[in-house]
This record gives structure tokens, C-alpha cells and sequence, in this order.
């Protein structure tokens, strides 16, 4: 068991925790001498995206995915009104973790890293960074992991606070309790994401994430089809702040490819 | 890199409500916050009430992240801790830390454990079948090790440099190394010994 995941961790040191963008075409390579249903999928996949950019796959994917993906975002769109957004659902989330008995030296320092992030992807002020740095920053451990740790605590937070919600989802993952969950499965680093953690991270930021499924599985009819779920946050943060959003239905920013056991960035044609 | 400005907030918080929990950590010394002390009592109803437990902490580098190493530096009789090394086998402390966690809930969760051993997991392998076996003599060594070794603390300071000072260690060294040991009789000859 601890050589398998010294194994697991050799072979995840090998590609940056962030990886450059890729033509989609070098998925179609991994696979050349793969199974027919995945070559299939993937020329479909091809046809509505232009590139991939690949994650280590240390357990954090997810979460480092999303990162990336979110930082990047901003860095390219300059939406300030998002970061205003998303900065009111990070002081949520702070006072949900405060009220659930979270001691504030446990977290601020995390959620303080992240929003100095956001902060930094907006050109014209002293912090501000590029694309570039913004590559070497999410392959920088030191950086990197409190990223990620911050929005395991978003979602640990999340799923404590709206405990009757998420527990027959856990119930349906696993045999134990939320409190147990949040403890053993979303707190800690390295541990895999669920669609529970996605969910999570998605309502409690406010952030809709669109993910892939790049499976073996297939249609009776014979036609492939590659399936994606939208993870879209209900209207409940709307309240807040409905006149930036009104009814409209939110559309997701973030692509991500979830291939059994991992997730890697997805970007659209 | 240490984290020490978290690992300050730490000490204080976990010392703040020390009348409550009894639960303290202290740095072994001034100059060096990856070193720490830890001290829990005894659960009540279990063979380790009444006693006082010390617990090495070292702080790795990477701390937070990394979990903190503890071990027993009190001798104690308990299936999942070594009874040669004081070696502590937790699942908090390997694979399941979190930086949520904190030294504090860390050291209650090391309580627990000595609320509810779990044999079938066990750390100390002679401890662990004495238990699953032999229950009653389980329950009467763990009582013997904690009066024998964590409950000497009882003793006034005055007692323990007389003691020690019996034993021909210079009175002055004596009390400065009860005071560095956080007043563990145990501990100091031991620190006196090796010095």
C-alpha cells in the first residue's frame, strides 16, 4: 500500500503540478493504440475544443485545476465585476468557516494568499503578473498548495454548513458521516474530488464549472456521444447580489476533461 | 519553511483555555519553535486518569502541510503507542492531516486515542494482544505505568530538586532544567544524565 503511493507520487512528480497548453490532437496520441470508444470520443472532443492543459495527478487536481483555470480567466477577461463577486462569496465563506468553529489562524493566511492572487491578475497596478508568471506561480508548491488548501476549506465549509443537503450524496460515496467526510476526504491534501466536492466549490464561490466525461462508456445505438455535467450554483447566492446576475442562466467559464480518477483543463474552440 | 507566526497563534490559543481542556504545549526552548512540548492529562474512567502525558513535537518544514511528528516522551501502556519508543500510530498524523488542524486538536485527538484504543491496529504488538487476550492484566499494567511514570508530577518542585540534588546534580542546574523540562522529574534526570 505505502510503496503503490510512493509509486503514485514518483510517477505525479514527473509532470509540473500545472502543465503548458497542448493541442487537443496530443490527446489522440496518448491513445493511438487505445481503445476504439475513447478514439472516437476524442475526435468529437476535437471538433468542439482546441486544447488541453494537463494537471499532476497528486490528488488535488481538481482544486488545482480550478485555480488555474479561475486565475487565468480573470487574467484574460480583466472582469472586475467577477472578482467583486466572487471577493463577497471568499468574506461568505470566511464567516461560514467562523461559525462553524474554525479557528481563524487555520484558514486566514489561505484566504488571504488567494485573494492577493485575484488581486494580481489585474495589469496595471504594482503586484500585477502575467500569463507567464502566473504559470510559474501555480507550479511554485509554496503557492500552489495554500491555493489549493483555500478552497478545500471553501468546500469543507460548504458542505458542514449545508449538511442536510450534501449527506445523501456522501451517504451514496461513502458510509460515514458529513462531519467525517469533510475530515478524512475534503480537508485533507491529496485526497480525490467527487462530484460532492465540485458541487461544493461551485455554490459556495459562486462559480459555474462544466466537466467532460471521457469514459468508456457508449450508446446502445452505436452513435458516440461525449457526455459533460454543468455544475451550475443555485439562485441561493443570487439573493445577495441578484441585480449582477438577474435570472439569467449562468454559463460555464471553466472546462474541465474528468477522465476516470483525474482532471485536467479544458479549453473551448 | 516553518510556519512560526502560525505556530505562535497556535501556542496561544491552545494555552488560552488550558483551565479547560488541560491541554498545554510549550517550545522546549526559546530559540527554537520547531521543538515543542505538549502535555494532556489522563482521561477520566480510563487507566490513564490522573496521569499527566508529555509529548514531543517536532515540526517538520513544511508544517502546516505537513503533519507534526509527536511521540510520547512519558512511558504509557496502550495498544497503539509504542511502549519502547513512545511512536504514535494515528491516522491524523500520517495520511489524514490537514492544515485545518491544529497542534491543539491534534493533541485531543491523541486523548481519544487513549480513550479508545484500537487493537486491531495496533502500534505495540505485545501491548495489543495483552489487550485483546488478557484484558484485566492490560487494564492493571496501564494503571502501574501511569502512577509509575505520569503521575510524579504530583510532587511539589521543592521535592523534586531535593531529590535531585540528593542524587548530586548542582542545585542551580537542577532548577533550570525542571524549568526547560516543564517541571517533569522524569525528564530532567534523563536531561541531567545525558548533559
Amino acid at each position: 500500500m505505502q510503496q503503490q503511493s510512493a509509486i503514485q507520487a514518483e510517477e505525479a512528480e514527473k509532470i509540473p503540478f500545472v502543465g503548458d497548453k497542448e493541442p487537443l490532437s496530443s490527446l489522440a496520441v496518448e491513445y493511438k493504440s487505445g481503445n476504439a470508444i475513447l478514439l472516437e470520443k476524442i475526435k468529437v472532443l476535437i471538433k468542439q475544443y482546441a486544447a488541453i492543459r494537463r494537471t499532476r495527478g497528486d490528488g488535488n487536481c481538481f482544486f488545482r485545476s480550478f485555480m488555474f483555470a479561475y486565475l487565468e480567466h480573470i487574467l484574460e477577461s480583466q472582469d472586475r465585476a467577477e472578482a467583486d463577486r466572487i471577493t463577497v462569496s471568499v468574506e461568505q465563506c470566511r464567516k461560514t468557516l467562523l461559525s462553524l468553529g474554525y479557528a481563524e489562524f487555520t484558514f486566514e493566511d489561505f484566504f488571504a494568499l488567494f485573494l492577493e492572487q485575484l488581486e494580481n491578475v489585474f495589469q496595471g497596478s504594482e503586484g500585477s503578473i502575467s500569463h507567464d508568471e502566473l504559470v510559474q506561480r501555480s507550479r511554485d508548491q509554496s503557492l500552489s498548495d495554500y491555493v489549493v488548501m483555500f478552497f478545500r476549506f471553501v468546500a469543507s465549509g460548504e458542505i458542514r454548513k449545508r449538511s442536510e443537503f450534501y449527506e445523501p450524496f456522501i451517504q451514496g460515496l461513502t458510509n460515514t458521516s458529513v462531519e467525517q467526510f469533510c475530515k478524512s476526504m475534503v480537508e485533507p491534501m491529496g485526497e480525490e474530488s467527487d462530484h460532492v466536492h465540485i458541487t461544493a466549490l461551485s455554490e459556495a464561490l459562486g462559480v459555474p464549472i462544466r466537466v467532460v466525461y471521457l469514459d468508456r462508456s457508449s450508446c446502445d445505438n452505436g452513435n458516440v456521444i461525449v457526455n459533460h455535467h454543468d455544475f451550475i450554483p443555485s439562485t441561493k447566492g443570487d439573493l445577495t447580489y441578484g441585480n449582477v446576475r438577474g435570472s439569467e442562466t449562468l454559463k460555464p467559464f471553466i472546462t474541465m476533461l474528468y477522465r476516470p480518477g483525474h482532471y485536467d483543463i479544458l479549453y473551448p474552440k | 519553511m516553518v510556519d512560526f507566526a502560525r505556530v505562535q497563534k497556535e501556542l496561544q490559543e491552545c494555552n488560552r483555555d488550558f483551565e479547560v481542556s488541560g491541554i498545554k504545549v510549550m517550545p522546549k526552548s526559546d530559540a527554537n519553535l520547531a521543538h515543542l512540548l505538549g502535555t494532556i492529562p489522563g482521561p477520566l474512567g480510563t487507566p490513564y486518569e490522573g496521569g499527566s502525558f508529555k509529548i514531543d513535537i517536532t515540526l517538520p518544514d513544511g508544517y502546516p502541510f505537513e503533519p507534526p511528528k509527536m511521540q510520547f516522551a512519558t512511558k504509557v501502556w496502550h495498544p497503539n503507542i509504542s511502549s519502547q519508543s513512545g511512536a504514535i500510530c494515528l491516522d491524523i498524523l500520517k495520511d489524514q492531516w490537514s492544515p485545518a488542524l491544529t497542534l491543539k486538536t491534534a493533541l485531543l485527538s491523541v486523548q481519544a486515542l487513549l480513550s479508545a484504543p484500537e487493537p486491531d491496529d495496533p502500534q505495540d504488538a505485545v501491548v495489543a494482544q495483552q489487550y485483546l487476550r488478557d484484558y484485566p492484566t492490560f487494564m492493571g499494567t496501564a494503571r502501574y505505568w501511569t502512577e509509575a511514570f505520569a503521575m510524579t508530577s504530583s510532587l511539589g518542585v521543592e521535592d523534586k530538586v531535593l531529590k535531585l540534588v540528593e542524587m548530586g546534580f548542582p542545585e542551580a542546574l537542577v532548577r533550570s532544567t525542571l524549568v526547560s523540562v516543564d517541571g517533569d522529574e522524569n525528564m530532567a534526570l534523563e536531561k541531567l544524565c545525558s548533559g
